[in-house]
This record gives C-alpha cells, sequence and structure tokens, in this order.
C-alpha cells in the first residue's frame, strides 16, 4: 500500500511537471512560429504576398500550372462553401437559432441540433482550411528561396512522386484522418456540447435550444430523481465492471495454463469449446441465455418437475439472482478471448528460463509462481485495463437480459442496468439528450482516471520506468 | 531401498491423479461451453417451434420445419433478403476497415512526423469515451447526409471508425525490421513500393486478424443496424432476429445458427492468427 502512494505521488509530481513545461514551453514555441511567420512576411517578395491574397496565384505567377489551379479551385471551394453555408453555420454554433418555427404561420424555424452539428462541421472545415492556406504560403516561399539560390523547385509531377515516398504518410493518412474526424471526433465533440445545453425533454426542435452551463451535471449530482439512481447505479456499476474484469481474467487464464499442461493430449480438441462459444455472435448468446432463464424456460421446467415452484431469474423482484446470472453469462462469452490472448503470449515465453529453473530443481509450483505468472501479468496489463473498460460500459448483457423491468426507487432503469444502459434508456428511447450526454460525460471521466490509476501501479509501466 | 520404491509409487499415484483431475475440469469446461450450442442447436430442430412445449432443455418432436420456414415463409421475416444485407454490409466494412486500418497502422509505425504524438494520444483519449455516447449524433449526421435507412451509411460508420483501433496493428508493424525498410531503400525503392512489396507480404497474420475482427463486428452488431435501418427489407440478421416473436424460438434458433456458422468456421479455420494477433497487439500496446 505504501509503496502504490509513492508511486501514486512520485506519478502526480511528474505530471505536474510535465503540465508546467508545456506550458512554460509555449511561449517559445509561439516565438518560434511568429518569428517563422515574420521571415516569411518581410523577405518574401510579390508572388508571397499574392498567394498570401488568393491561394496559389503565387505558385501560378511561378508558372507552377498544375500546382496553382489546384490551390485556386480549393479556395473557390471554400469562398464558395463558406458562403452558401459555412459562414452561417459558424454563427449559429454560438446563437443555437434565434427564429422559433410556427407552422400556423408558415414560419420555417431555425433547428438547433443541425444547426450545432452544421456549426462544428464548419469548424472543422475552417481548420483545414487554414492548414491548406498556410501550407500554400509556406510552399511559395519555399520556390521563391529556391529561384533565389538558382535552384530549379522541385516539378509537379516529383511532388507528387514524393506523396508515394517520403511523404506517404499525408496520403495514407487521409481518409483515416477524414473518417475519423467525421464519425468519431465530431459526435463526441457534439456529445459533449450538448452536455451543457438543455436539449431533450419537451425541448426538442422545433423548439429552440439553449446553452445552459453546468445545470446538467448539477441536477444529476445533486437533485431529485436523477441522482439517486445515478449513485445507485454508479455503486453497482463500479462493483459490476471489477467482479467481471477479475472473474474473466483469472478464468480464462485458468484455461489457458491448463490447456498449456504437458499431460493435456488433444489440445486442438479440448480448445475447439471455448472457441466455440467465442465464435457465436453475442447477440446469439444473450437472447438464448435470456429464454434459458425465462419463466417458460428449461431450467423453471426442471424446477417444477422437482416440485418447485417457477423463479423468475430476471424478472423484477430478482435483484442478485439477476446480477449472477449477468456475470456468468458475460463470463460464458468473455473468458474464450482471455484464454486466446493468454495462449498466445504463453506461447511466447522462453523456454530456457524454465530449464534454467529445473536445473535449481524449483518446483513446478515454484516455476509457475516466478516465471509464468510475472511474465504473463506484465504482458496483459495494457489488455487488462481495456477490459475494465469494455466491462465498465457493457451494453449488451443487461440491454437483452432484463432492459424492459423497470426497478422500484430508479428513475427510468432497473436494479441491474449499468450506466451505459441508463444513458441509453434516457437519451435514445426518452429524450432525455443533454442528461444522457451528461452521463456519457461522467462515464469518460470516471474511466479515464480509473485506467490511468491502473496503468500507472502496473508493473508495464513500472518497469518500463526502471529500465529505461 | 523400499522407501525409495514408495516415493516412486507415490510420485506416480499423485501424477496419475493430476491427470485425473485435469480431464475432469476439462471435460466440465468443455459441457459448460458446448452445452448451450448444444441446446439451440437441438432447439432449430423442434417441431413444435414454441419453447413452452419443449421437455425441459429437449423438444418433443425433431423435424427440420424451421429451417424450412426460414427460408420460405419469408412475407412477414425476409431472412434470405437479411442474410445477404449483413454478407454485403460486413464484407464491404470489412474491405474498406482493413485497408484504412492498416494504412493508419503502417504509417503510424515507420514514419515520425510532426503531428504523431499528438495523434496517439488523442486517439487513446477518444478511446476512453463510452463507445456509443456519440450515437445519436451519428443518427443526426446520417439523417443530414441522407443515408438513414441505407446500407452504404453502416458501411461508412463502421469503416469510418476502424482506424481508431489500430495500435494491435502498430504494433506488429513495430516488430517487422527496419533493416528490411533501409535494404529496400538502397535498391530506389520508395516508402509505398516497400510498403505494397515488402511489408504486406510480411503481415498476412495481422491482416487476417484485422479482416476478420472487422467482418466480425457489423455481421453482429444490433445496435448501429437498429437505429439506422427502417425498413424491415434492408434488416441485418440481428436485427431481424431480434425482432422476431418470442413464440418463435426454433425459428430464431435456426436463424442463429445460420448467421453462427460462417463465423465459427472462420474462426477455427484462422485461430493461429487469432492468438497470434491478440498477442501481438497486447505485448506491444
Amino acid at each position: 500500500m505504501e509503496k502504490a502512494k509513492q508511486i501514486l505521488r512520485s506519478f502526480f509530481s511528474g505530471l505536474c511537471n510535465k503540465i508546467a513545461s508545456f506550458f512554460k514551453g509555449i511561449p517559445q514555441k509561439l516565438r518560434s512560429k511568429l518569428a517563422a511567420a515574420k521571415e516569411i512576411i518581410t523577405q518574401g517578395n510579390g508572388n508571397v504576398g499574392a498567394s498570401m491574397c488568393i491561394m496559389g496565384l503565387g505558385q501560378l505567377l511561378y508558372r507552377q500550372w498544375a500546382k496553382g489551379t489546384l490551390y485556386v479551385l480549393l479556395q473557390a471551394a471554400f469562398i464558395i462553401y463558406f458562403v452558401m453555408r459555412g459562414g452561417a453555420d459558424f454563427f449559429g454554433l454560438f446563437t443555437l437559432g434565434q427564429v422559433k418555427g410556427d407552422a400556423w404561420y408558415g414560419i420555417k424555424g431555425d433547428n438547433s441540433i443541425i444547426m450545432m452539428l452544421m456549426g462544428i462541421l464548419s469548424v472543422i472545415m475552417i481548420i483545414f482550411y487554414i492548414a491548406v492556406y498556410i501550407t500554400n504560403i509556406k510552399d511559395v516561399y519555399r520556390t521563391q528561396c529556391a529561384e533565389d539560390t538558382l535552384k530549379r523547385p522541385p516539378s509537379f509531377t516529383s511532388e507528387l512522386k514524393d506523396l508515394l515516398d517520403k511523404k506517404f504518410y499525408k496520403t495514407a493518412l487521409v481518409l483515416p484522418i477524414i473518417g475519423v474526424c467525421v464519425f468519431s471526433i465530431l459526435p463526441i465533440v457534439f456529445m459533449i456540447l450538448i452536455a451543457f445545453t438543455n436539449y431533450g425533454g419537451d425541448i426538442v426542435p422545433p423548439e429552440l435550444v439553449d446553452w445552459v452551463g453546468f445545470e446538467n451535471f448539477g441536477s444529476i449530482l445533486s437533485l431529485g430523481q436523477f441522482a439517486s439512481t445515478f449513485f445507485r447505479i454508479l455503486g453497482w456499476n463500479l462493483l459490476w465492471a471489477v467482479l467481471s474484469t477479475a472473474i474473466n481474467y483469472f478464468a480464462g487464464l485458468a484455461l489457458a495454463l491448463l490447456l498449456n499442461k504437458k499431460c493435456v493430449k488433444g489440445k486442438a480438441f479440448w480448445r475447439a469449446f471455448p472457441i466455440l462459444a467465442y465464435a457465436i455472435p453475442g447477440f446469439i448468446t444473450l437472447l438464448g441465455f435470456k429464454f434459458m432463464f425465462s419463466y417458460g424456460g428449461p431450467i423453471n421446467f426442471y424446477i417444477q418437475e422437482g416440485g418447485g415452484k417457477a423463479i423468475g431469474f430476471l424478472a423484477v423482484n430478482s435483484k442478485w439472482a439477476a446480477r449472477f446470472i449477468g456475470l456468468g453469462v458475460n463470463a460464458w462469452i468473455s473468458i474464450p478471448s482471455t484464454m486466446l490472448l493468454a495462449t498466445g503470449i504463453l506461447s511466447n515465453i522462453n523456454t530456457d528460463l524454465y530449464e534454467a529453473a529445473r536445473v535449481d530443481g524449483a518446483s513446478a509450483w515454484k516455476q509457475f509462481i516466478k516465471i509464468t505468472l510475472p511474465y504473463v501479468v506484465f504482458a496483459t496489463t495494457p489488455v487488462l485495463i481495456t477490459q475494465f473498460i469494455n466491462n465498465f460500459n457493457n451494453f449488451g448483457v443487461f440491454y437483452f437480459l432484463r432492459d424492459s423491468v423497470r426497478s422500484e426507487g430508479y428513475f427510468l432503469a432497473n436494479n441491474t442496468d449499468l450506466l451505459i444502459n441508463w444513458l441509453y434508456r434516457m437519451s435514445i428511447d426518452n429524450n432525455y439528450y443533454s442528461i444522457g450526454a451528461a452521463i456519457s460525460l461522467i462515464i469518460f471521466i470516471i474511466t479515464s482516471i480509473i485506467s490511468l490509476v491502473v496503468y500507472v501501479l502496473s508493473p508495464a509501466y513500472r518497469q518500463e520506468e526502471t529500465f529505461r | 531401498m523400499s522407501s525409495a520404491k514408495s516415493a516412486a509409487a507415490k510420485a506416480k499415484t499423485k501424477r496419475i491423479l493430476n491427470i485425473v483431475i485435469t480431464y475432469c475440469i476439462l471435460l466440465i469446461v468443455a459441457f459448460i461451453f458446448f452445452f448451450p450450442c448444444l441446446w439451440l442447436i437441438l432447439a432449430s430442430f423442434s417441431k413444435s417451434g414454441s419453447i413452452y412445449t419443449f421437455d425441459g432443455f429437449f423438444p418433443t418432436e425433431y423435424s427440420v420445419a424451421s429451417f424450412n420456414q426460414l427460408f420460405t415463409d419469408t412475407v412477414m421475416y425476409n431472412y434470405p433478403k437479411w442474410f445477404l444485407n449483413t454478407l454485403f454490409i460486413a464484407v464491404m466494412s470489412c474491405i474498406l476497415g482493413t485497408l484504412l486500418t492498416i494504412l493508419t497502422a503502417y504509417v503510424m509505425s515507420r514514419f515520425r512526423f510532426k503531428s504523431r504524438k499528438a495523434m496517439i494520444k488523442t486517439t487513446l483519449v477518444l478511446g476512453m469515451f463510452p463507445s456509443f455516447m456519440g450515437t445519436i449524433a451519428v443518427y443526426l449526421l446520417m439523417t443530414q447526409f441522407n443515408l438513414i435507412n441505407q446500407q452504404w451509411g453502416l458501411i461508412l460508420i463502421y469503416s469510418g471508425t476502424a482506424p481508431m483501433g489500430y495500435l494491435t496493428q502498430k504494433g506488429f508493424f513495430d516488430t517487422i525490421p527496419y533493416s528490411i525498410d533501409e535494404a529496400a531503400r538502397i535498391d530506389g525503392a520508395s516508402n509505398f513500393t516497400i510498403f505494397i512489396k515488402f511489408i504486406l507480404p510480411l503481415s498476412k497474420p495481422i491482416l487476417v486478424f484485422t479482416a476478420l475482427t472487422s467482418f466480425a463486428w457489423p455481421w453482429s452488431d444490433f445496435i448501429l443496424p437498429k437505429m439506422l435501418l427502417i425498413d424491415q427489407d434492408l434488416y441485418t440478421v440481428a436485427v431481424g432476429l431480434m425482432s422476431l416473436d418470442e413464440t418463435q424460438f426454433s425459428r430464431f434458433a435456426a436463424g442463429s445458427i445460420i448467421i453462427a456458422i460462417p463465423i465459427i468456421v472462420l474462426y477455427f479455420c484462422l485461430v493461429k492468427y487469432m492468438i497470434n494477433g491478440m498477442s501481438a497487439g497486447a505485448v506491444k500496446e
């Protein structure tokens, strides 16, 4: 415990130092950037100036036709976009609409949510444009320097060729970056912003949405219906994440070690069963288990056969039964993947170590404790963190097993719901968008803090520090 | 002498006991993993179709009626169409997603450029957000782009977000020695040529792993299709099976088995690549 404290303390002081030095570095970076800009402005000739006014003009004046035309076209495209909708979109991001729609008078009002989304998109577009603009100026200045020293500037074809060689990374990353920007970053930014508005409930378009600051967080953490539900779910969610990660990890590891034993013949055959479970799509497994534990399902059939009364394992009044079933089902689904992972890692262990240990007369148990376990734990810590986060946000299990159940004392939730299930039901099924967004921000904060701490305490991180 | 003998005998019984216990555990494990699957298979061959007529885990009468029904009775539940939809979406997202992921991972492993560190950190932070936090935004975005109720919308989302999971692949590329690149560069090969001609052939294991995982995700996902597909005719199998009535258990079972078989076959054929791929990402992450 003392050790852990010490590590954490040293980590956080290190973190603070890093942050401090980062901010201390900013003025210097800025100064060097400014100096570079100043150099271009003072040293640049008329052509550079032309490019500053109209992107690509300088290149055209240097008779770089293809490149110049390309820049000019980009400039034109951006201006058209900005005039047609980009500019309005950008300002819409701040106002979120001023005209309320009224079907009676035929007024087509502003749709705040679309305005926000398109506003964020316009910000991304503007950033892209500025980046292109800066490369344009740098490019024409480079040409000028080359001309001044009587060198030939690189031709357009050679520059194109460079895009497949030295600058291949630019070509390769264009599509991935666009994809991630549109489908990951834009939605996340959107949801972060939504958390600070009053979007949801009665306030959905055509009503106008407004910025409300931290109000949503206040109502989750301190007021009435949301707060009590939130803290109940949070407690169970943390317990669930820890328990299920521990069960899956150790059981998967144990299974891999079992299959790795020398005396086991036909490893491929025994391994086939967990792989079968792993390969079946999750929704099938979950729906199947739901049937298995339902009132008319086989488990209850045997209970009734034995003279008992049918038990509603997943019904309203079962709390811990449903939770344990959830843990079991999740283990059934997740243990095989841990097993496969551990198998891969076990096959990478250096066998010389065991040879040496045997010569020294170490028992099998001792070999396991001293060689196998540290190695596997060291290699799997990053995966452990990922698994913890995945379990914390495990949507499927309770969505399939108990989505329709509502428990007393919970607002739009039941006693097995995880935060992610609650968030889904609040925002997708019941329109509490802003509250849902605020919950997802809180989930983000919790998971990132936990994984940071676990990462710092993990042997992988410590060893990296000591060996480097 | 006799004590040595008894010690040897003791060691032998201990070994036998060890083996017996090991196999007992293995049998139990195999049973736990296999029995639910067996139950589903048996259920799909049930004659009556409803779970309420089962004799415990086992149907009272067997027939292939459910499978027949699945492919012939397509008015309400058009299973063949769902299957083709799923196949199309999964194959397209697999191709595009694998391409984008591999490119990203290769670049992040081999090139050193200004914004590289920032990019790696950004993806790590983005990964911490709850997976479908942006679902509502994606939904609105799709309505704006007119991609609601269209399969290409799903394909774009699956392949567009795929590069976020490039770390495993990067770990693999990190293990390919740089000397290969350098030797090729001396021969005058460009980075693009090196990637296509030298790195890709060496990366078969990770290519297979990436393709498999990016195929399996759309194949069994239910959140996005459920939200974005409205017409019954466009459903994927996951959404379709979830829309089945509760009384049609054996139809559900039959549909599940057919959708599970391709992916099970793939996993069994490629299990070696799975193991290698998973541990490549783990050690190097």
